[in-house]
Order: C-alpha cells, then sequence, then structure tokens
C-alpha cells in the first residue's frame, strides 16, 4: 500500500481504504484479538451510537470547545504571523517561543493548564488553542516573508505606504501560506481537542474514548475514534474550500 | 516635422528634464556610484548602459525615489527627489506584477493607488491595456500571458498613470529577441505619440542605439559617467530598416568600443 489517501483522494487512496477496511474486516472474524473487532461490527456500532444520542451529545461539545479554541487561535495567529513577518523586531521577540512551543510536546504542558483553567470546558478549548496557534503563526509569518521584493518596490514607487503595502501586497501574498497553516492547524486544534478531554477534562468524545477503552467496549472505542477522523477530515476540507474560494489564481 | 527628421525630440506638452547632480551611493563597503551628473532633457529618450555592476539600475531607482542617494540630488521637474513622486512611473525588470489580480486590475494599481475613482480607473485602464495591444486579454492572470505579454501589462499599468517620466530597468532583458523587437517598435510609436521623457537601463547595446537619443555609458565600481553618446539617427525608426543601415552598425561598434575597454 504504497499510495496513501489524503485530502486528493484519487483511485489508489480509495482503493488503499477499501484494502484496509477488506482486511480490518477479515482479521474481525478470524478473532486474532478482542481488540480487532470486525469492521461491520464498529459500523453497526457507530450507528447505534449515533442513533440513541451519545456521538451527537459528545460530539457536539467536543465542536464547541474545538470552535472557542480554533477561532482565537487562527485569527490571533494570523495576526502575529503577519506582524513577525514585516517586522524584525515583532520576529526576534516572538521567535524564540513560537519555535519552542511549537515542537514543545504540548501534553507536557497539561498541568500548567489545568492550572491556569482548572478543569471545566474552557481548559479544553485553551489546549485546542495551544496545539493550533503555533503552526498558524510560523505559516503566516513564512508566507508575509517570502513576499517579492520587486512587488513591494513596484508599489512604493506608486506612492504605497506602510498600510497600503500591508493590505495589498503582502496580504494577498501571504494568504496562500496562511490558508496552508489554516489547514494544518485545524488538524492540530482536533489533536488538542481530544488531548484535553481525554487527559484533562472528561467531557466531549475524548471523554467517550476513556469511558470506552477502560470499559473495554472495543466496538464503541473503534466507533468514536472513526468519529474523530470524521471530525478532523471535515475540518481539513472546510478550510480547503475555504482556500479554493480565495486563491483562485493559483 | 522638420523638427523631429533632424532628431532632435518634440517634448509633449508638460514634459519634464531631469538633473542628476552628483549622486553618490554605497552599499556597505560597496560603492556603487561615484559623484554622477547627468542630465536629461524634457521629452528626450535617454538610455544608461555599462557593464554589470556599474550602478544602473541603482542610479534609476534614486531617480525613481526607491533608493536614497548618499549625496548629491536629483531634480525631476521642479521636484526633488526624496521618494517615488507622481510624475514617475516605473517599470520593472522582472514586470512586478501581482499574480493574484487580472490584467484589469494589475494595470488599475497605480490608479487605485493615487486615489482614482474606481469609473474613472476601468476606463483609463482599458483604453492603455488597448493602447499595449492586449484588447481582450483584461480578465486573464499574469501566469496565463508569456513573458512579452507580461511586461505589456508592467509597461500600461506605468503609462495608465499619465507620468510625465517614464523609467524602464532592463524592461525587454528576460523577453525573447523576436518579441522583443515588436516591442520595442510598439514602444516608440507610443513614445512618439506623446514625448514623455524616458530613462531606459539597458545591458543591449543595439537596444540603446535603436531607441535613445543618447546613451549614457557609465564605467563600474564605483559607477562613473564614463562618457555620453548622441544618437543621430532619424525618428521615426519603428517599423523601418534603421538596424539595417551602416549608420546604425557604426553607432554600436563605437559604443562596443567604448564598453570593451570598461569590461
Amino acid at each position: 500500500m504504497s499510495e496513501r489517501a489524503d485530502a486528493d483522494f484519487g483511485r489508489a487512496g480509495v482503493a488503499a481504504i477499501l484494502g484496509l477496511a477488506v482486511a480490518w474486516e477479515l482479521l474481525g472474524w478470524l478473532d486474532v484479538s478482542m481488540f480487532v473487532p470486525p469492521l461491520s461490527g464498529v459500523a453497526v456500532t457507530w450507528w447505534k451510537l449515533l442513533g440513541d444520542g451519545t456521538l451527537a451529545k459528545a460530539a457536539s461539545s467536543s465542536l464547541v470547545s474545538l470552535v472557542k479554541g480554533f477561532v482565537p487561535a487562527a485569527g490571533l495567529g494570523v495576526l502575529l504571523g503577519l506582524a513577525m513577518g514585516r517586522f524584525r523586531t515583532v520576529r526576534q521577540v516572538f521567535d524564540p517561543w513560537v519555535n519552542a512551543l511549537m515542537s514543545a510536546p504540548l501534553s507536557a504542558l497539561v498541568p500548567v493548564l489545568i492550572a491556569l483553567f482548572g478543569v471545566r470546558d474552557t481548559v479544553v478549548a485553551a489546549t485546542v488553542f495551544m496545539f493550533s496557534f503555533f503552526v498558524v503563526v510560523v505559516n503566516t509569518t513564512a508566507g508575509v516573508r517570502a513576499t517579492d521584493r520587486s512587488l513591494v518596490e513596484m508599489a512604493r514607487a506608486f506612492g504605497a505606504g506602510e498600510a497600503t503595502l500591508f493590505g495589498r501586497i503582502y496580504l494577498p501574498h501571504a494568504l496562500p501560506a496562511v490558508l496552508l497553516g489554516l489547514r494544518l492547524g485545524v488538524v492540530q486544534a482536533v489533536k488538542g481537542m481530544v488531548v484535553g478531554e481525554m487527559l484533562i477534562s472528561l467531557v466531549g468524545l475524548g471523554e467517550r474514548l476513556i469511558y470506552y477503552g477502560n470499559t473495554f467496549l472495543i466496538t464503541e472505542l473503534y466507533a468514536v475514534i472513526l468519529s474523530v477522523l470524521v471530525v478532523a477530515l471535515l475540518a481539513a476540507q472546510a478550510v480547503q474550500a475555504c482556500d479554493r474560494a480565495l486563491v483562485r489564481w493559483k | 516635422m522638420v523638427a523631429r527628421e533632424a532628431g532632435v525630440p518634440v517634448p509633449a506638452a508638460g514634459a519634464v528634464s531631469i538633473a542628476i547632480d552628483g549622486v553618490s551611493k554605497a552599499f556597505g563597503s560597496v560603492q556603487a556610484l561615484a559623484d554622477v551628473d547627468v542630465r536629461v532633457r524634457a521629452g528626450e529618450f535617454l538610455s544608461l548602459i555599462g557593464p554589470s555592476g556599474c550602478g544602473k539600475t541603482t542610479l534609476l531607482k534614486i531617480v525613481a525615489g526607491l533608493v536614497p542617494a548618499d549625496r548629491g540630488r536629483v531634480t525631476v521637474g521642479d521636484r526633488t527627489v526624496t521618494g517615488p513622486g507622481p510624475e514617475c512611473s516605473v517599470v520593472f525588470q522582472d514586470f512586478a506584477l501581482l499574480p493574484w489580480s487580472t490584467v484589469q486590475k494589475n494595470v488599475e494599481f497605480g490608479l487605485l493607488l493615487r486615489g482614482v475613482s474606481p469609473g474613472e480607473r476601468a476606463e483609463r485602464a482599458q483604453r492603455t491595456i488597448a493602447k499595449v495591444g492586449l484588447a481582450g486579454f483584461e480578465r486573464a492572470y499574469p501566469a496565463q500571458l508569456s513573458g512579452g505579454m507580461q511586461q505589456r501589462v508592467g509597461l500600461a499599468r506605468a503609462l495608465a498613470v499619465s507620468p510625465r517620466v517614464l523609467l524602464m530597468d532592463e524592461p525587454f532583458a528576460s523577453i525573447d529577441e523576436q518579441t522583443r523587437r515588436v516591442f520595442q517598435d510598439d514602444l516608440l510609436s507610443l513614445w512618439s505619440e506623446e514625448r514623455k521623457t524616458v530613462v531606459l537601463v539597458t545591458h543591449s547595446m543595439e537596444e540603446a542605439i535603436y531607441l535613445s537619443d543618447r546613451v549614457v555609458v557609465l564605467s563600474p565600481r564605483p559607477g562613473r559617467v564614463h562618457q555620453v553618446l548622441e544618437v543621430p539617427l532619424p525618428r521615426p525608426r519603428e517599423g523601418g530598416d534603421v538596424r539595417a543601415t551602416a549608420e546604425f552598425a557604426r553607432l554600436v561598434d563605437g559604443l562596443w568600443k567604448i564598453l570593451r575597454k570598461l569590461q
């Protein structure tokens, strides 16, 4: 299985997914382990959890945290990224922090977040923010910094001031990189959501993962895992749709 | 007409002269320009040529107000240059088109930055696009055009703001030879309609002779004015066989002899 399904599902990608599904199903029937239930069983359970409202309840709590964490992360991340891309001093001040926190294992910060936000829902939004903010910042900064010097010179020759340069040159130039950052960021945000819910708050889909894991309800566990994957995929697709709508010139 | 045949430019009403007085510029420890004096007459087509590293592009950018001079001063008309001014338009070697904007929006860009109303912007851009021979391409994006067409957009953008001075930084350098010749002729006929003051930076001797009234030869590191060459070829030159004349060959050869010594 050399081809993997990513954002652009090709024929090979679909084949790979189907192949995996078939292999999973067979392993399930062979009963190799209680941790590999047949895929069909997972699907039935998923349908049941969807029907009795378990998934909807958990997912709605999770999605609220996702939005509450990712929207500020995206907004502030783009703003900080633009400033860091444009002004050297801002970059020098924030670069070490951004780089350190982007590569740090963020789960290690969980105790700090608990201390700051307690164990209420807000802490999940905070983990979502922490997971997604930095990748947005880094991509936006890179997009601004890659701006063609001659475009800047051209705009200045027509009398552009700093604000005009920003709005008419730097921002549109950075837009594809910003959207890439948001796409990577939203995937990180889903990770942050699950981590926050599992390790701290015990709400939403993360709480269901822990519960089904601890009670060995394996088909339910897989049903929730697949739901998380669907959430991540849909979120990434939504950002990609924005990308296509906004960056038509590429 | 009489004046034109004698090779003396007839400046457009409102064409301005440029005075470059004692301009010096260093980048770090590299002296790019040292004490450069050039006068460009109103309505004149003047080329700057010289070996690479002679600072000809830097000089053009100083005139455009994009790069400050360390010493000396530049006057365009009666304005002392301290920054980009409304009377100058620049055409860039790499075209500098906004890749996310259509031809129409690219040509409107200068007008937009100068506060022209949307209606007038659209109308003036359309007119200039037609003038440079790109009518029908208004909605195309730069990436869909050839290099020559992209530079026509660059020229249209520069002309759309009705500048008195056109500053061109190796505009034809990245365009293939055949396209370049057609474009040069189009530039000359546009220029003869309305004699703006033009300063052209080039490394092509043929181009300098073919287009210019005078050619300023700069010496390298630091850039100084080495020699100023008059080009007494009659105008209009476009569309004819000026390049095939003995006089043209003699002028190009003369320029080469000067440049060869500077290498």
